[in-house]
């Protein structure tokens, strides 16, 4: 089999009294073994939702409407809560946006790592577990791992605390890591790092990655696959290097002529923009 | 008018910070004694990491920090030894443009109020004078009139910022501090933020401090670029020079670290 996984039609709705906000609406797209599939969109596309949809982390008032999710031949959507349980982390591990929130700033980041071991890794005892933890600590690259181990987030730089963020996700070996705009809040250069570190993860351990970002820089780097997606549709996907060459979908091309790159766009011209009168949905979609 | 705006010399910041009662403060150098100078009508951008000291130059030059040492010379005149009155006409000819239009508004505020303040603080205008210009200043930053009555959370992130700089152009400034204006805006957004400061900039004859962590924006906007490092200048460039030929070796990392889609 050559998907991971595959998402159907799926379709993820929030109501309210004004209405119902079709955040996810109609979606599908396919994760191959051992690739990085990036979605892009800005704020409100939809892109988020799609991801803690599969995860299905979606609460009250978002109801996932319909569709399949699809991991390895079975469908995640129609699992009882306790065997999602044994899902996440395991099988399919997140990583947030925010280093600075998303770890407990009252437990050591052993502590921490270790508690994905503890959960869902069993058969293992304490010095086992610790061995591992010192192990993924090394593995992404952080100094002194057995020093480390009882360090608090607080005494941590950002980037530190973001690899801390990905041994945690990665101490299972989880078939597919969903990365939540990792790099958003990091400095330029320890993005590149954490990006290297990635790409590096996925060589070793053969991770498939969904990888959800607003920034096509970023993109270009990682992505073997892109889907762009816009209020809450898909309007393109396509190989990362058929996307860049030649991008069919008016919205995906809005997009990419809005950012300058250095030493193509002359310098200040007037940016391109995604024209808010525009109604890009009524395009056909590109799906190549 | 003189061509140099800003001469800054040698400018320093220490922050103590206090360990406990018997122990000796700690001292962290923001600063390291930095020398630029920002001409009028340019577009001066400092880059660098968190933690190199771009915001800390900004806080110092808008007076809302004292430097250790150093001088800041704002038109041939020692801004940091400035009183009272005079230091209240320093402050309307220099404005800044925050980096997160959520907090940086008033939510209990209508937009025409957010606006019309610094006019309401600083001159003597009537009402109905003031209501006049906040009109004219949301036309000239893309707004609705109607939009008069509204509150900031009625509004996307773009348009919040668009409030911002709004407000910043009120008083005719000589200069704009723009701290990271950009940067929690999307990519589309970000574009026509970027177009509107160029655009007003043409118009208003301003001159911009740009402070940016984004390397593609930075290059598309700026005239000069000083890439700073743990509170020292590394290099300070005309934009083209500096990425044709960086000479530091932390501009050459920094360089290489933009994400682009170009090859």
């Amino acid at each position: 089999m050559k998907n991971l996984l595959e998402v159907k039609n799926l379709k993820t709705f929030f109501y309210s009294d004004a209405g119902v906000n079709k955040a996810v609406n109609d979606v599908s797209f396919e994760i191959p073994k051992g690739k990085t599939v990036c979605i892009v969109g800005e704020s409100g596309s939809g892109k988020s939702i799609t991801s803690l949809s599969i995860l299905r982390l979606i609460d009250h008032p978002g109801v996932i409407e319909g569709g399949e999710v699809i991991l390895d031949g079975k469908d995640l959507l129609k699992l009882s809560d306790a065997q999602m349980r044994k899902i996440r982390g395991r099988e399919i591990s997140m990583i947030f946006q925010e280093p600075m929130t998303s770890l407990n700033p009252s437990y050591t980041v052993g502590y921490q790592i270790d508690e994905a071991l503890r959960l869902h890794q069993k058969h293992l005892n304490k010095k086992q577990r610790f061995e591992k933890v010192v192990e993924s600590l090394d593995l992404v690259g952080i100094p002194d791992p057995r020093e480390k181990y009882r360090e608090y987030p607080f005494k941590l730089s950002g980037g530190q605390r973001q690899r801390v963020m990905i041994a945690i996700a990665m101490a299972c070996e989880p078939k597919l890591l969903i990365a939540d705009e990792p790099t958003t809040a990091l400095d330029v250069t320890i993005q590149a790092q954490v990006l290297d570190l990635m790409k590096e993860l996925q060589d070793k351990k053969g991770t498939s990655i969904l990888f959800i970002t607003h920034d096509l820089g970023v993109v270009y780097q990682i992505a073997d696959e892109v889907v762009v997606m816009y209020k809450g549709h898909i309007v393109e996907k396509a190989s990362a290097q058929e996307l860049f060459k030649d991008p069919r979908h008016p919205y995906t091309k809005a997009l990419l002529h809005s950012i300058p790159i250095p030493g193509v766009t002359p310098r200040k011209s007037k940016l391109d923009t995604v024209d808010d009168d525009v109604d890009y949905l009524s395009f056909p979609k590109e799906i190549r | 008018m003189s061509e140099t705006i800003y001469e800054i010399k040698n400018l320093q910041k220490y922050y103590e910070i206090n360990l406990g009662l018997f122990k000796k403060p700690k001292i962290i150098k923001a600063l390291n004694g930095i020398s630029f100078d920002v001409k009028r009508g340019e577009v001066l951008s400092l880059v660098g990491e968190s933690g190199c000291g771009k915001s800390t130059t900004a806080k110092l030059i808008l007076k809302i920090e004292e430097p250790t040492g150093g001088e800041i010379l704002f038109n041939g005149e020692d801004i940091t030894k400035l009183q009272h009155h005079e230091l209240e006409e320093y402050r309307k000819k220099v404005q800044i443009i925050f980096q997160d239009p959520y907090s940086s508004l008033n939510p209990r505020w209508k937009v025409g109020s957010i606006i019309g303040e610094p006019l309401k603080l600083n001159t003597n205008m009537r009402d109905i004078e003031i209501k006049e210009r906040v009109l004219y200043l949301m036309e000239k930053v893309g707004m609705h009139p109607d939009w008069y009555e509204r509150y900031p959370h009625q509004f996307s992130g773009g348009q919040r910022q668009r409030i911002g700089i709004a407000r910043a152009l009120a008083l005719n400034p000589e200069i704009i501090v723009c701290d990271e204006p950009v940067s929690a805006l999307d990519v589309s957004i970000q574009a026509q933020v970027l177009n509107l400061l160029l655009d007003l900039q043409d118009e208003f004859n301003l001159t911009y401090i740009f402070i940016s962590h984004d390397l593609s924006v930075v290059e598309h906007i700026s005239d000069r670029i000083v890439v700073m490092y743990f509170g020292d200048i590394v290099e300070l460039k005309s934009v083209d020079d500096l990425f044709k030929n960086p000479e530091a070796d932390y501009t050459k990392k920094l360089l290489s670290a933009i994400p682009t889609i170009k090859d």
